[in-house]
Formats: structure tokens, C-alpha cells, sequence
């Protein structure tokens, strides 16, 4: 893969690591201080509009993570738990020691599974439209169940604005191959407990470094009553609604997403 | 060939109702009275097979208004007691929904035993929109088969001290089949297949080999299983390793005929009727499964008739019977028919009857059960062996 191919990454560059035996595909973009991107339910290529605007400030480096795009699936991991050790190590091999770190969507889950073991490891974390905390609770549920809607109300769901890119009978067979890997990866990690580790927010206290929570005030996806439910978990975090975004605030209000971001973790440097 | 009665025992009443009737079908729809006299009904029906020296098969499904047996080994030991001569194939128990594999045994065990050894164990994997009502991981759907399987087999047949399993899906402390069944090492194990390569994993462990309503694609998926068993045994499966499962209507009147397989033809239109996003559950195909689906097209799966076209989109009984999806006709017509089939598709053991259904009532029912018993069965019970398909070739030059 390189991004001649996937060509909304066309202001970086695509690369594979070797993590502990297993190739991992990585986007870096931007200079500046580090930032580690982790992606959400939309994959690498559907955080490219927001990538974009953050190497303006950032040196952004993007995996994908293991299952998702080009990267391999080790064959123990079948929990976001066992993908926050891995982060860890990945953070060894790329000789990051404390980078900012944001992650949107299940990419947040992936960073608060990384830093509920190893807190010291970020400066600065940024969680936009997070996942990966309790999602229902009995019969109440505070998060679409990704699941039980067709491909097509998923994709219209996931930001305010229509879907960009072809539906998947009509891409490319690398294309199809990449859209494919996500839904399984997907399905491992979240089917049940659904999209969430039930005992990450009894975990959350351990986060100690300055940590924003960005909410879209059009999120179709997860629901108000659940962002309060982060708000309980992580007690010291800044919230932040960003107006007119949708679950996917770095595609709908991506230069906003960017502005919040490169401001918060200026503020932390200081 | 053997004949198998089946019935999804569905509620049709429900089926006027607009949308999906799987899954997520509000069960608001079931009147419970109604529910149990149809249950009561098929079971009269599966009675009326033993009777007339027909064989049994059950299924089951979940969360649907097209087959309300919800669980096979439950309806098959309220049949183990009531039988007395048929043997009573369970197709399938769907293993890589079900949580407890050794509960699976102790129920295969329990109905062989009150059946006096009369189970046919029909291990499938489950058809995918089920994982959503079951809430089981749709991937490694096949690790996970196999490994229930596996440990299935071990519990059955085990007649040394009692075991512990520690698998990487499956983990029991302890493992004692109280009763321990009939048939040893076990009952006669069955599996189902739509393509050659899965009907291989069935010939070479010698197991039975189901495939439904696949028409003319039985040939390939019979010849996978025939190569497979091939290589593992040494010599040419008996035809009783075979089945295919279709729709029989019969009547001494042929009009009579085709009016019931208009009934019975109801069953097609119901049982795709969900809703889309249960057709391809993420995670559930493996990706390079899903890649040759979209990249060979919606027409490569599609049914094909006797010239080749594929199935119309609103199929008469007579596509139907061009496909091998159905066999109506009098009793020399639906003879005729399968005789001719089994020639086309390479020879079979079995033929898994659906006897009943869509919205064929009890009457009808049967009455077509009783004519296929009485003048369809015992002709195909003669019917000569195909002969494999080299020897064939051998004659010719």
C-alpha cells in the first residue's frame, strides 16, 4: 500500500513497522511536536480531512491499528486490552516516550486502554467522541449498535454531512480488502460487551495527564446521556462541544477539531 | 435412497405482517394459543412419517415466524419418546451459536437413549443472522465450530475416566455424560455444505453430508465430498453419505399437486424476508470469503434452471421444479424427478423432504405424506446406485 494509492493521504507519507513481529502500516504527515493519531470506527483513510489539518501543527504520526487497513492482526489479540499493551510497545519501537495523544471515536478507547497501564506515556490526551466505556446499561442504551443498522445508515450516521467514497460493491478490490479488514476488525474487538471495555471507566482515575474530551453537538452515533457518563469518569477533563460536528467532528469540523487540539496541547507545554 | 420428513414448523399466520420476520420481528405477532396448536399439529405430522416408515429431521432457529422449533434437541426428545421406528436426524444443532458444548452432548445423549439409538447428530455452524440473536463472537466462527465439535466427540465417546478441557473457546472443569448414549462411539455425525470446499472437511472425517436447496451446485458439492473421501478412506463413499433437501408436493391428481406446491412454495418468499443489515453480520465471513462474494457479483450465487438462465426473480412451481428446489407432481411424476436427479447429481443416499411447507395445511400435509410413503419411498428405495463418475466415463469409452 502507499498513499499513491490511497490518495487522500497524499500530504504524507505510508510506511510499515515491525512491532514485536508484527507489521503495522503507518502514516506520518506535518512537523512539530509528536502527536500519536489513533483512528476510529472510520478507519486511517476516513481521518484524513483531520490528519490534514493537524500536521499543520503536529508531527502526526497515524497507525492503523492491528486488523484495520494494511496492518497485521496478531493472533492472541481479540480485546482493546490486549491493544493497549501493544500501543506501548509500539510507542518503544517508534522511540516515543510521553507524545500527545489523540484518538477519535473507538481510536480513544485504544489510547485510554494504553495510558490506564502506562499513564506517564502521553503529555496531553485528546479523546474526541470517545468509545470504549460501559455503552448500556440493561435496556437503556446510549450508543447506536453499529451491529443492527445496514452499512448505509452507518455511513450516514457517522457525520452530519453525506458519506464520501463509493458504496463497497462499486471500489476497487484493494479498497474492498481494506473496508472488509475494518468490519471484522470491528466485530472482534466490539461485539460484545459492545464497544466497550466494562471495566474501563473503574480504571480511568489511573490517566493523569491533562485530557480534553471533544464531543460533536450533532453526534448520531453516541448520545448525550453517555458523554456525561465521561464526564463522570474522567472528573478532571476539559469538555469541549464543537458545533455542527457529528461523531466524525474530524471530518465535519476538521480545521475546529485541529484549532481545539493544537491549542490544548500548547496550553500543556507551558 | 432414504426419505427424510421435514418441517420448519413455522407460524405462518404471522407472515401477512409487512418487513422482516427474523431477528428483530416484535413477538407481539405471536398469538401462543395459535403457536402450540401448529406445534402440536407438526408433531402429529412427524408421527404420521413414523408411521409410514419415513425418517425424521428437525432443525431449529431463533427470533423468526418462519420456523418455531427453537431448539432440535427439545423437539426431537418429545419425538425419541413418541417414535418407534424412524431414525431422528437432527439438522443441525447450530454448534458456534451455542455457549455450552457439552450441554449439546448431554442432549444428544439423552434423546439417544430414550430413542433406543435412533439419533443422527447433525453438527452445523448456524446460519450468520442468528449470531445476532445468540450475541456469540461472529468471528472465528469456524475455530470455534470445530473446537465444540471436537470436544462433542470426546464427551460422547469417552469411556475412560472423566476429563477436564481447557480449549481456546471452550473450558470445562469436568466432563461425565449421565446418560452416556446408545450409539457408540456416537450417534452418526451429519454436517452441511453449499460449496465443494466445505463439503470436503466433511468427507474426509467420513461424516454425513447434507446440502439444501442448491440444485444444480449439489453435483460440485457432492463431488467435493466424494474427492475428499476419497483421499482419507481409499474407496468411494456409500450414497447414504449423501442428502439433499427440497420440497416434495405430491397428489394422485396432478392439478391437486401443483396446488400444493403453490401453498408449500409460500416457505421461499418467507424465509429470506429480514432485514439487510442481517444479510452479511461484519465479521462473520471471513475476508477473503466476502472479497470472492463482491467481487463475483449478486448473479454468481443465484439458482439456476435446467437451460442454465437464472432463477427469475418471482419464480413459478415449475422454475422451482426445473431448479430442484421442488418435486411435484403425481407419484410417478415426483419419482421421475428425483431419479432423474440423483443421475445428474452424481447419485445420493437421501433425500430430506420437505413434506411440509409455507401455508400447506394439515390435510394436505397428510395426504402428501401418505402417497410419498406409499408409492414414492419404496420405489426409491430400490433405486440403483449411481456409479462414480470415472466408471462412467470408463463405459462410455
Amino acid at each position: 500500500m502507499s498513499t499513491a494509492e490511497l490518495s487522500c493521504l497524499n500530504f504524507g507519507t505510508l510506511d510499515t513497522i515491525d512491532v514485536r513481529g508484527t507489521d503495522i502500516e503507518i502514516f506520518r504527515a506535518g512537523s512539530g511536536a509528536p502527536l500519536l493519531f489513533l483512528h476510529g470506527i472510520d478507519s486511517l483513510e476516513g481521518a484524513a480531512a483531520g490528519i490534514r489539518e493537524l500536521a499543520k501543527s503536529f508531527e502526526v504520526i497515524a497507525p492503523s491499528h492491528p486488523g484495520f487497513g494494511a496492518s497485521e492482526l496478531p493472533s492472541y489479540m481479540d480485546r482493546v486490552d490486549d491493544m493497549g499493551y501493544f500501543y506501548l510497545d509500539m510507542l518503544d519501537v517508534l522511540g516515543l516516550d510521553a507524545p500527545a495523544i489523540a484518538g477519535t471515536s473507538f481510536g480513544a478507547w485504544v489510547a485510554c486502554e494504553m495510558l490506564t497501564k502506562e499513564p506517564a506515556r502521553a503529555s496531553a490526551l485528546v479523546l474526541a467522541s470517545p468509545l470504549g466505556i460501559k455503552t448500556a446499561e440493561r435496556r437503556e442504551h446510549w450508543v447506536t449498535d453499529i451491529f443492527m443498522i445496514s452499512s448505509q445508515e452507518l455511513a450516514d450516521r457517522l457525520q452530519v454531512g453525506p458519506a464520501e467514497g463509493p458504496p463497497l460493491s462499486e471500489m476497487a478490490e484493494w479498497q474492498m480488502r481494506r473496508a472488509l479488514r475494518a468490519d471484522e476488525a470491528l466485530s472482534l474487538f466490539g461485539w460484545t460487551p459492545y464497544m466497550c471495555n466494562p471495566k474501563l471507566a473503574s480504571r480511568l482515575h489511573r490517566i493523569t495527564c491533562p485530557t480534553i474530551v471533544i464531543w460533536g453537538d450533532r453526534d448520531a452515533i453516541a448520545e448525550p446521556e453517555y458523554s456525561l457518563r465521561w464526564r463522570d469518569a474522567l472528573p478532571n477533563a476539559r469538555v469541549e462541544l464543537l458545533a455542527g460536528a457529528g461523531h466524525r467532528s474530524h471530518f465535519d469540523k476538521p480545521a475546529e477539531l485541529a484549532a481545539l487540539v493544537s491549542q490544548f496541547v500548547a496550553g500543556v507545554a507551558k | 435412497m432414504k426419505l427424510w420428513h421435514f418441517t420448519e414448523q413455522a407460524y405462518h399466520p404471522a407472515w401477512a405482517v409487512p418487513g422482516g420476520l427474523r431477528v428483530n420481528f416484535p413477538q407481539y405477532h405471536c398469538d401462543p394459543i395459535e403457536a402450540g396448536q401448529l406445534l402440536n399439529r407438526y408433531l402429529d405430522e412427524y408421527l404420521l412419517a413414523d408411521e409410514l416408515g419415513l425418517n425424521i429431521m428437525v432443525n431449529e432457529h431463533h427470533a423468526t415466524a418462519t420456523c418455531m422449533s427453537t431448539s432440535v434437541m427439545t423437539t426431537l426428545a418429545i419425538l425419541a419418546r413418541q417414535t418407534k421406528q424412524a431414525r431422528l436426524l437432527a439438522l443441525g444443532i447450530p454448534l458456534a451459536n451455542r455457549a455450552n458444548p457439552l450441554r449439546v452432548a448431554e442432549e444428544v445423549a439423552l434423546a439417544d437413549c430414550i430413542s433406543g439409538g435412533r439419533i443422527e447428530m447433525g453438527l452445523v455452524k448456524g446460519v450468520p443472522l442468528e449470531v445476532v440473536v445468540s450475541n456469540r463472537q461472529p468471528t472465528k466462527f469456524m475455530d470455534r465450530f470445530w473446537e465444540a465439535h471436537d470436544l462433542i466427540i470426546a464427551a460422547l465417546s469417552n469411556l475412560g475416566e472423566t476429563f477436564g478441557w481447557e480449549g481456546d473457546h471452550f473450558h470445562f472443569r469436568t466432563s461425565a455424560m449421565w446418560p452416556r448414549p446408545v450409539q457408540q462411539p456416537h450417534p452418526p455425525v451429519w454436517g452441511t455444505a453449499s460449496s465443494a470446499a466445505s463439503a470436503r472437511m466433511y468427507g474426509k472425517r467420513g461424516y454425513t453430508c447434507a446440502t439444501f436447496l442448491s440444485g444444480a451446485a449439489a453435483r460440485s458439492v457432492f463431488n467435493g465430498y466424494r474427492e475428499a473421501y476419497v483421499e482419507a478412506h481409499g474407496k468411494h463413499p456409500d450414497p447414504d453419505r449423501l442428502a439433499y433437501l427440497a420440497l416434495v408436493a405430491c397428489s394422485s391428481d396432478r392439478n391437486e399437486a401443483f396446488r400444493r406446491a403453490e401453498e408449500m412454495k409460500k416457505y421461499f418468499v418467507a424465509a429470506p424476508r429480514f432485514d439487510v443489515q442481517f444479510r452479511n453480520i461484519r465479521g462473520f465471513n471471513p475476508v477473503d470469503a466476502n472479497l470472492r462474494m463482491l467481487l463475483a457479483g449478486p448473479n454468481a450465487m443465484r439458482l439456476r434452471m435446467s437451460n442454465g438462465e437464472p432463477l427469475p426473480a418471482n419464480p413459478s412451481v415449475e422454475d422451482y421444479i426445473s431448479a430442484r428446489l421442488m418435486f411435484v407432481g403425481t407419484p410417478d411424476e415426483v419419482y421421475e424427478q428425483i431419479a432423474q436427479f440423483n443421475i445428474d447429481a452424481g447419485g445420493f443416499g437421501n433425500l430430506l423432504m420437505m413434506g411440509q411447507a409455507g401455508e400447506l395445511n394439515h390435510a394436505d400435509t397428510v395426504d402428501n405424506l401418505t402417497l410419498i410413503a406409499k408409492e414414492v419411498a419404496p420405489r426409491l428405495a430400490e433405486l440403483p446406485d449411481v456409479p462414480p463418475l470415472e466408471e462412467r466415463y470408463e463405459g462410455v469409452a
